[in-house]
């Protein structure tokens, strides 16, 4: 098996990448809205896996998230292949929402 | 790869070409009902039991109300039982049918002819509602997951194929005399089944999981929703009891009872909801369909009021007719205005830009639609809403002849917005 690292570094770029995706309902980014669970890197495969929740299972812009997820990982990392599943274990809570987020919903 | 994962846990939503030819019927009718509106002032000093106040009815009943509940729910019912809708095909032909049916039903009433036309019409709509029950039904029967929201909408189209199913009695009635009484005594038979069993029922339950959803909101409270359930049920329950075997006036008292208590609660929940958001900024859309759940308390007093003329013995048309207007063109048009522009937008975009997010800066939802014509949709509603039961009330057709113009400039503003969100097309450079 290929080993699987959490390169921190790269962990960052990604999560910033991310913070282009929004929840269009919401208008809040998928990073602070806290539906990223998981961002993995394969070196030997060249892959990301990232796994996702959304804020309800159904959600009927589930596809666009992920899509978004995709596109805006394989823009940072252009020599990666990304593969996303969205996950609801756990599911996804209001309390999973960051400070920037909250902040940005008061707003 | 992620293992044993299929479609990587992504779930199937109900296509947008099952959903959107609902979306657009219903404006249309709506502008139809509000052009009769307007040609018909003098039907609503008369007899409820008008050719034209029976078009009107039927036309914002099915034609806009369950039309546009219709289509809504075959992308929302997945939400709620968390599971996918069984059948895009069903979806298909509960629009057929009914798209069908509708406007041949609505003719029938304008000429007041019961005959062959009416007959199959009224059978068209049926079978519509029974596509729409079986796809329910079969979707929330493979679904692993049953809560309060999923039973409240499957016991609602339940009532519907109910009321539609006493309505296509009724229309047979005219011809074979197959009912005990004339046609006209079992009106409030149906139309309650209708009002309150479906419209009440499903409102409730989308609006119970939509209303927090959209808040952005931590409140939650099953119990709260059971109790309205039950009261909602026993309400119509006694009612049928009381009107079709026990006949005494004063006894509407009790579901009445029940009614306004649910409506409290349901009101106590959204503010709730409301009071718990985690989102300070309410939109427009939210809001008006915050003043929908208030406008429920209308149609209420005014039935409190009627009740309380039959006990005396008497009768007032404009009450009754004030009472039907106040829940077609007030609660479920206010709902519908808010809604509409809540999920529309969405539905949308994500046909559109379903493959371009996360690519650069796409639009927002919101601004598929104009806020500005929203905005004046809502202040000639909320005008012609008011004119219109003072005209009915203080017996004067200028009056509503005037709020009917509001209405239609609200129905073209409506129309006109629907279509500026489903012909949106992206930007060259997005």
């Amino acid at each position: 098996m290929n080993e699987i690292t959490n390169d921190e570094a790269k962990c960052s770029v990604a999560l910033e990448a991310l913070k282009s995706v929004d929840d269009p309902e919401i208008g809040l980014n998928v990073v602070d809205l806290g539906l990223i669970y998981q961002i993995d890197f394969d070196e030997d495969q060249k892959k990301i896996y990232c796994s996702h929740s959304l804020t309800t299972q159904f959600c009927p812009m589930g596809g666009s998230i992920s899509s978004g997820i995709v596109n805006a990982l394989e823009n940072a990392f252009p020599d990666y292949h990304v593969e996303v599943k969205v996950t609801f274990d756990p599911p996804w809570n209001l309390e999973m929402i960051s400070d920037e987020g909250r902040e940005f919903l008061n707003s | 790869m992620f293992p044993g994962v299929s479609n990587n846990g992504l779930a199937k939503n109900t296509s947008y070409k099952a959903v959107l030819p609902f979306y657009v019927y219903a404006g249309l009718s709506f502008l139809v009902a509000t052009i009769f509106l307007l040609f018909s002032s003098s039907a609503f000093l008369q007899h409820y039991f008008h050719p034209r106040t029976l078009a009107i009815t039927h036309l914002m009943a099915l034609g806009w109300g369950t039309m546009i509940i219709l289509g809504a729910s075959h992308q929302l019912v997945p939400v709620l039982i968390e599971g996918k809708l069984y059948s895009n095909f069903l979806a298909y032909l509960s629009f057929a049918f009914s798209a069908l049916g509708i406007p041949l039903l609505v003719y029938s009433f304008c000429e007041f002819d019961f005959g062959w036309i009416a007959q199959w019409s009224a059978i068209a709509i049926n079978l519509s509602v029974l596509f729409y029950l079986i796809n329910i039904g079969i979707s929330m029967a493979k679904s692993k997951v049953e809560n309060v929201h999923a039973v409240f909408v499957f016991t609602a189209t339940l009532w519907l194929f109910i009321t539609t199913l006493v309505g296509l009695c009724l229309i047979y009635n005219f011809t074979y005399n197959i009912l005990s009484q004339d046609s006209l005594s079992y009106l409030p038979l149906h139309a309650h089944l209708g009002i309150i069993g479906w419209f009440l029922l499903l409102v409730i339950g989308v609006g119970s999981r939509l209303i927090p959803l959209f808040l952005i909101s931590k409140y939650n409270n099953t119990k709260l929703l059971w109790w309205i359930y039950y009261l909602i049920n026993i309400a119509l329950i006694s009612f049928l009891v009381i009107f079709l075997y026990i006949k005494i006036d004063w006894l509407y008292l009790l579901p009445v009872a029940c009614l306004a208590v649910s409506l409290v609660l349901f009101a106590s929940y959204c503010y709730q909801a409301y009071k718990q958001r985690i989102r300070k900024k309410v939109d427009e859309q939210v809001r008006l369909s915050l003043l929908s759940v208030l406008m429920m308390a209308l149609p209420l007093i005014f039935l409190l009021i009627i009740i309380l003329f039959s006990i005396f013995s008497k009768s007032n048309y404009h009450l009754v007719i004030t009472y039907g207007f106040a829940i077609f063109f007030g609660w479920i048009t206010a709902i519908i205005f808010g809604m509409t522009f809540k999920t529309l937008p969405f539905i949308v975009w994500n046909k559109i830009y379903h493959h371009k997010a996360g690519l650069g800066k796409t639009p927002n939802p919101k601004e598929l639609f104009s806020s500005k014509i929203f905005y004046w949709m809502s202040i000639s509603y909320l005008c012609g809403f008011i004119l219109f039961i003072t005209g009915v009330l203080v017996s004067n057709e200028m009056t509503i002849q005037m709020a009917a113009i509001l209405l239609l400039l609200t129905a073209v503003l409506y129309n006109g917005n629907v279509w500026k969100t489903i012909m949106h097309k992206p930007a060259t450079h997005e």
